[in-house]
């Protein structure tokens, strides 16, 4: 043998005991978790909020010892609200950052688009912010629901519309995924209860202008107004449903109402607003209360929504899978989770074949003086609904 | 599932219209000057308008005045901060191929976002001041959007008043007619492109105020001014001003319009339609581009 062949055979040695160090401390370090939520950009208050969940379920984990013997740590980006950047931002996550495993993003829309991603990659995905049905029926393996389905949203306005009497309602939606899909569900609530939808119209994501599709709305004289909305859209429509008095005798939005920024922004025009959510803090889920508590103490002054604890309950079920699974093998996860049902502070979590959430429930509220007064379902109602809405100048 | 359409609905978006054109004609105005000055688009037209929307915000916030007084803050304020933009950075790409402007506008543009994000965060913020509306027949006044809109009015008339009749005004038309000529005749057009720049600014900012008061604002708001800016100044005629103001009571009209008739979804392609059409038919503009 050759002194150079001798030196490279030792030079492949050394770079192989190299390589088993390095893989040990790795396997020592923490679990990574990647997700890119909408930090800046029109979801950036609820993408925030989510983002909150996460950080403070890691907290709590990594507090009671981690999962597997490791600590998680989850490695975040931010997509500003676009599906494509979403779809990079996974790209990047999964194949240069080699995160263990992936959390979905905020809203249905980019969890479509990123889903194709973790997809490919075989990497189960917790996705706690997507709520069209859609995403979770097109054969996908690795996906799965936290939250009730968009299509229920405004199942709580139109049931206590019917049991008032009411005849007729006005859909407006933001011309996205998950608002469309309240539409649908919507207007076969409303057949089923005997309502009469008059008007249904979409506006562009980014639009600021309601006049007229609320001008619209008024000739349409609906009893109802149902508005599947994000948050941005949410307040000026409210704002300007005052501007151009319009008055329906109920008036429900569905994302973003639900925000303390909501009334924040909107003071007393807030009042008698309806608003659909997934969760809300007084709710008497396992865990619920201490959740708050500590969320309180570890973001003092900021949102508390539905998304933080969905985002803390997605992870919460992840890591719950994790430690089920015994391993980070994303065929033993999938196959954890399809198993799982228990518990969160979120509410229930079962999931069909497809990943579809069948265990937990939605409920309705209404802002009365500045505080959200659960209105239904009736077993969970903390106060009777202020019917009906009364016109702008006597507010 | 659609409504019939009345006459007193068409009344209704055509207030609007016109309430929201005035308002466009004004911002677009300084774009328009900026570029028939110094054949410069400034991308970052939208953000000095988002700048001046949260001085407004803060000057409320903090001291709880009358936020249209704020005018006489942000105005000024964003006056200096466009001659110091000019000074320091677009000065250099003024006579430089067009790309050049418009990568600098738009870097500053971005750069000029992501510090408001970082100072003030993403929040959508609001200034409660003046909601509700006047009920006239059917049709209702919002009472924010029909302040804004005599601002924007006087504003804009007092701008294209100075343009006609003051001796730096017409120094700036000259400008943009032949710099060349007006340097021969002893205009410093240097001083020109200058304090254009600032009014321009100046007007993007009035623009943000008047927003703030009607819309709630966030960092990245300012963007959609800039598209619309520049669909009005190519519907007026690129560095007409008079077009400017006739090109933004159209956009107005249009956006309602289309809004009411189609919908929601299509109003904003309609706009962009027609800047299309116009670009192929009528390149100079409506009222044919240059002149003064």
């Amino acid at each position: 043998m050759t002194r150079l062949a001798r030196t490279a055979l030792v030079l492949v040695g050394l770079g192989a005991a190299g390589a088993l160090i390095a893989a040990s401390a790795l396997a020592q370090g923490p679990v990574k978790i990647g997700a890119s939520l909408s930090l800046t950009g029109t979801y950036a208050a609820l993408g925030q909020n989510q983002q909150r969940g996460y950080q403070l379920c890691a907290k709590h984990v990594n507090e009671k010892g981690g999962v597997l013997g490791r600590k998680i740590e989850f490695v975040f980006y931010d997509d500003q609200s676009q599906p494509a950047t979403g779809v990079r931002l996974y790209e990047r996550l999964i194949t240069q950052d080699k995160v263990d495993l992936v959390m979905g993003p905020y809203s249905s829309a980019i969890t479509e688009a990123v889903a194709n991603v973790n997809e490919k990659y075989k990497m189960p995905m917790v996705a706690p912010m997507a709520s069209t049905t859609a995403i979770f029926k097109k054969g996908r393996k690795y996906i799965y629901m936290v939250q009730s389905p968009a299509e229920v949203y405004l199942e709580g306005l139109i049931d206590v519309a019917a049991k008032k009497g009411l005849k007729t309602v006005a859909i407006i939606n933001e011309d996205t995924l998950f608002p469309k899909a309240t539409v649908q569900g919507t207007i076969e609530l409303a057949k089923k209860k005997g309502l009469q939808v008059v008007f249904v119209e979409g506006y562009p994501k980014g639009h600021t202008d309601f006049s007229a599709i609320l001008t619209k709305v008024r000739a349409a004289n609906p009893d109802v107004l149902g508005a599947a909305t994000y948050f941005d859209d949410a307040v000026a429509i409210t704002r300007q449903m005052k501007e151009l008095n319009v008055s329906p005798k109920m008036y429900g939005v569905t994302v973003g109402g639900d925000l303390p920024t909501f009334y924040q922004l909107l003071g007393r025009h807030a009042e008698f607003v309806y608003g659909a959510t997934q969760w809300e803090p007084e709710l008497p889920y396992p865990g619920a209360k201490e959740f708050v508590v500590s969320y309180s103490l570890e973001f003092p002054g900021r949102d508390l929504s539905y998304h933080s604890a969905g985002g803390y309950a997605g992870c919460q079920i992840l890591v719950e899978a994790i430690r089920r699974a015994g391993s980070l093998d994303g065929e033993k996860i999938r196959d954890a989770i399809l198993k799982l049902d228990f518990k969160t502070v979120y509410g229930g979590f079962n999931v069909d074949q497809d990943g579809f959430q069948v265990s937990h429930k939605m409920v309705t509220f209404q802002w009365q003086e500045g505080k959200k007064v659960i209105v239904w379902p009736d077993e969970l109602a903390a106060g009777k609904a202020l019917f009906p809405t009364p016109p702008w100048s006597q507010r | 599932m659609n409504v019939v359409i009345t006459p007193a609905m068409v009344g209704q978006v055509v207030v609007s219209g016109l309430l929201a054109g005035a308002l466009y004609s004004m911002v677009a105005l300084g774009l328009a000057l900026i570029f028939g000055v110094m054949r410069v688009i400034n991308v970052a037209h939208g953000t000095l308008l988002t700048m001046g929307a949260y001085t407004t915000f803060w000057w409320f916030r903090l001291l709880g005045v009358n936020p249209y007084l704020s005018l006489l803050v942000s105005m000024p304020v964003m006056f200096v901060v466009g001659i110091g933009l000019q000074r320091a950075m677009v000065r250099r790409v003024v006579n430089a191929p067009e790309l050049s402007s418009l990568l600098l506008t738009f870097g500053i543009s971005i750069a000029l976002v992501n510090g408001l994000q970082l100072a003030f965060t993403s929040d959508l913020r609001t200034v409660e001041f003046l909601t509700g509306a006047f009920v006239v027949g059917g049709v209702a006044l919002s009472k924010s959007r029909l302040v804004a809109f005599g601002f924007a009015l006087v504003i804009t008339l007092g701008a294209y008043w100075f343009l006609q009749a003051t001796r730096f005004g017409k120094a700036i038309r000259a400008t943009s007619q032949s710099p060349m000529v007006a340097m021969v005749c002893g205009v410093n057009v240097e001083r020109v492109h200058l304090y254009t720049f600032g009014i321009a600014s100046a007007l993007a900012a009035a623009g943000g105020s008047l927003v703030a008061i009607m819309f709630a604002i966030q960092p990245e708001m300012g963007q959609v001014y800039t598209f619309k800016s520049f669909l009005v100044i190519v519907l007026g005629g690129a560095g007409n001003y008079p077009g400017a103001l006739l090109g933004g009571m159209l956009l107005g009209l249009i956006e309602q319009l289309s809004s009411l008739f189609l919908t929601t979804q299509l109003s904003e392609a309609v706009a962009y339609v027609l800047l299309v059409l116009v670009l192929l038919v009528r390149p100079t503009g409506l009222l044919g581009g240059r002149a003064t």
